[in-house]
């Protein structure tokens, strides 16, 4: 059982709230890069609202990817994930606890963007709400999760920026946040087709363009699950003990 | 706190060996450390003494030779009856001295909450920070955060505690604290690991083993070193000195 999540999740978000600075930049600036983007699309209602699916979908991996991605780096940095491989918790525990700690967060985040997209930058969508927060929450686990990976990679936090041209770039540019996949050179929309980007703002845009259920976008649905399990497995294996550098 | 019933020596290194790519760190290392006593590391830096606690703790595994602590190997199910504290001082600085001491209660098992708040009390207690128990761990000197470090990592009361390199930066007074503390706890049978390149915290060790390039030099209690320099005026120091000589000899001979 594990049991230790918990504890490491209450700690997660001790962290966070006890360092008011960066609390507060969490929440406005990405709603202040929202609020840009909208008024750089010209006096057009219906064609922001054509793009806010997937630029929601796109906040809500590069806010939680980066929130996680540094959090946990500095653990790996500053001993202290050392310490915990040292006690008696699991990868399990470690990968369950932060995951849930920072999972309120970014989902926090992502929905104070989602409802301020819809009712101060009056965005239209079809769809039902509670769909799209469903939605978003498994692009945040999936999102968090990658950010623990990530963070395996990096030494420091300078290394770590460095990652969000490599994983975030790409998808904005492959994966139909600007121009559809199917306009693509054929190579990359193949490419697209591992991008878990993809089937995010696919799916987002089925619920709030098109009206349709999670039952309706299952396939994009289904795709990101598979990404969140396998991404995690990744993340648990970056945090074998006796292996410490 | 649950003790492992066991009798047998806290640790068993046999001909264990480790190197990080080309470096050696711990060269075909063996060591018997009997319960209930403090047991020094001595030995320049680089000389294996971290490598050595990190194999002891489990953050590594020997690439030969066989480590067994509390007579089995290490592993999480043991951790909780073990207590390490890092030679980074390993915190979380966003938290209070509070809230790290409790989190490390809390993963260690501490479940009962009356008893955890006991053991927290008790733990900043020892390292005279209760009054400061509400502030950020950022806000604090290098030595406080040793202080701090030092608490979260006996608050579970582990009966075979690794102490990497705890006394730097802590001032004489609060030196001396810390090893009656030590004392106090091999009374009650706790075995302690402590590695230093102090001789100050040699002396105080019941045994100790001089390190040198990941290997044992000599080893001995405090007084059989420095009497085996043949030399009564010899303190520890010179002790290190007169065994390094004596190695160098050995390996130029050959």
């Amino acid at each position: 059982m594990p049991s230790n999540a918990f504890p490491i999740a209450g700690r997660v978000i001790h962290q966070l709230v006890r360092d008011r600075r960066t609390l507060a930049l969490i929440i406005i600036v990405p709603l202040v890069v929202m609020t840009l983007i909208s008024y750089s699309f010209p006096e057009n209602k219906a064609m922001l609202s054509l793009y806010a699916p997937a630029l929601l979908a796109t906040l809500a991996l590069f806010f939680s990817f980066l929130l996680t991605g540094i959090s946990f780096l500095r653990e790996r940095t500053q001993g202290t994930m050392e310490r915990m491989m040292a006690s008696p918790v699991s990868r399990l525990d470690m990968v369950l606890g932060y995951l849930l700690g920072f999972f309120i967060f970014a989902l926090t985040q992502s929905l104070i963007v989602l409802m301020f997209t819809i009712y101060v930058l009056g965005v239209t969508y079809s769809g039902d709400l509670w769909q799209i927060f469903i939605f978003l929450i498994v692009i945040v686990t999936m999102a968090v999760n990658l950010g623990i990976f990530a963070s395996a990679f990096a030494r420091n936090e300078f290394q770590m920026i460095q990652f969000i041209p490599l994983i975030i770039f790409p998808q904005v540019f492959l994966c139909g946040v600007i121009w559809d996949v199917e306009s693509m050179h054929k190579v990359l929309q193949w490419i697209a087709k591992f991008l878990p980007l993809k089937y995010a703002v696919g799916g987002m845009e089925g619920i709030m363009i098109q009206g349709s259920s999670l039952l309706d976008v299952g396939f994009e649905l289904g795709i990101l699950v598979a990404f969140v399990v396998a991404i995690s497995i990744l993340a648990a294996l970056t945090l074998r003990r006796g292996s410490a550098g | 706190m649950p003790r492992l019933k066991y009798t047998g020596p806290a640790i068993e290194v046999k001909e264990a060996s480790f190197h990080y790519k080309k470096i050696k760190a711990v060269d075909d290392l063996s060591l018997e450390v009997p319960q209930g006593i403090s047991f020094g590391l001595l030995g320049p830096n680089g000389s294996g003494k971290t490598t050595l606690i990190r194999l002891l703790v489990g953050l590594l595994r020997a690439k030969s030779g066989s480590v067994r602590t509390i007579g089995r190997p290490p592993s999480r199910k043991i951790s909780r009856f073990v207590g390490y504290m890092p030679q980074l001082s390993s915190l979380y600085n966003e938290l209070s001295i509070y809230q790290n001491v409790d989190f490390f209660a809390r993963i260690y098992g501490v479940r009962n909450k009356a008893r955890r708040r006991k053991l927290v009390e008790e733990a900043i207690n020892l390292v005279d920070l209760w009054e400061r128990r509400k502030d950020s761990v950022h806000k604090l000197s290098g030595g406080m955060k040793q202080r701090v470090s030092l608490a979260c990592a006996v608050v579970h009361r582990p009966q075979l505690l690794f102490l990497d390199e705890p006394t730097v930066g802590v001032d004489p007074a609060l030196r001396v604290t810390f090893w009656e503390y030590f004392r106090s706890l091999t009374q009650r049978g706790v075995t302690i690991v402590i590695s230093s390149h102090t001789m100050d915290d040699a002396a105080h060790c019941d045994r100790l083993i001089f390190m040198r390039q990941g290997r044992v030099i000599a080893q001995g209690s405090p007084d059989e070193l420095t009497r085996a320099t043949g030399d009564p005026k010899a303190n520890l120091e010179d002790a290190f000195l007169y065994f390094v000589r004596r190695e160098e000899g050995k390996s130029l001979a050959k």
